[in-house]
């Protein structure tokens, strides 16, 4: 009795283990630089190793109108909005930081995949690839420059 | 003053009556702040029901910006220049309200937690 109540623990905990390890709590921090303009739309999304759209983590900004200007996200994705259904928020104001925390997938470290984010504001220039970071377990925490609206960007885990 | 006078006279002030009332009804309603009264007849009687009047859209893009990014995200659609209100014009569903999308990048089981700051 005793061994077997041993044992079909000993399998729970085995089949449980890989699940938890499967994904994370990780989050992205995009803090925008003060460039004076209306609230700037951001596209998050990762390509992999060979930098083929692989899927959206975040949009902020909901009018779809606007979505072109999030010129390589659009490119990838023609702007499908179903692509971002449940992962979109409102648009983010200049001199603010956007913080978004998501159970990434583990696969998605150290194989390769690089994670874009592409910005846009009114009346100004778009900056597709604002910033581009490779996805890997020593980059966390390493600050990467943006080029037009980004100030810095970092993910944490 | 014969029978046929005072027909006249009566039917002219039931039409009168008829077409009074419900215009000084209306003038009721708007001096009591409820101005809305009126569009009632266009736009059925339940506020949900009324149509929403833009009147923000009338300048072009510039410079391969966005024009009007960010001023009020919860807007529908159906306010475009080019009156497209199709399903491929829907915004999309915020975070929170549906389960995030299955794209094998996350676990979507969790809800994403977003602040800014």
């Amino acid at each position: 009795m005793m061994k077997s109540l041993l044992a079909a623990l000993a399998l729970t905990t085995a089949l449980s283990l890989p699940t938890a390890a499967m994904a994370r709590p990780v989050t992205l921090s995009a803090k925008l630089k003060d460039y004076g303009g209306n609230n700037a739309y951001l596209a998050l999304y990762v390509t992999d190793k060979n930098n083929n759209y692989a899927g959206t983590l975040w949009l902020a900004g909901s009018r779809t109108r606007y979505f072109e200007h999030l010129a390589g996200w659009y490119n990838a994705t023609g702007g499908d909005t179903s692509q971002i259904n449940g992962i979109t928020g409102a648009s983010v104001g200049s001199g603010r930081t956007l913080e978004v925390t998501l159970d990434l997938k583990d696969a998605l470290f150290d194989q390769g995949y690089t994670l874009h984010i592409d910005a846009a504001a009114e009346n100004m220039r778009d900056s597709p690839n604002d910033v581009v970071a490779p996805l890997t377990a020593a980059g966390a925490g390493t600050p990467v420059k943006g080029r037009r609206y980004i100030s810095s960007f970092h993910y944490s885990m | 003053m014969n029978k046929k006078t005072l027909t006249l006279l009566f039917a002219s002030a039931a039409l009168t009556a008829a077409a009074g009332l419900p215009a000084l009804s209306a003038l009721h309603d708007a001096a009591s702040g409820d101005t809305a009264a009126p569009l009632s007849a266009f736009a059925g009687s339940d506020d949900q029901q009324r149509p929403t009047m833009l009147a923000e859209d009338d300048h072009e893009d510039e410079g391969g910006g966005v024009s009007r990014a960010g001023s009020d995200d919860e807007e529908g659609e159906c306010g475009d220049d080019d009156g497209n209100c199709g399903p491929a014009a829907a915004a999309p569903a915020p975070a929170g309200s549906v389960p995030p999308p299955q794209n094998g990048l996350f676990d979507n089981s969790t809800a994403p937690k977003v602040q800014v700051k």
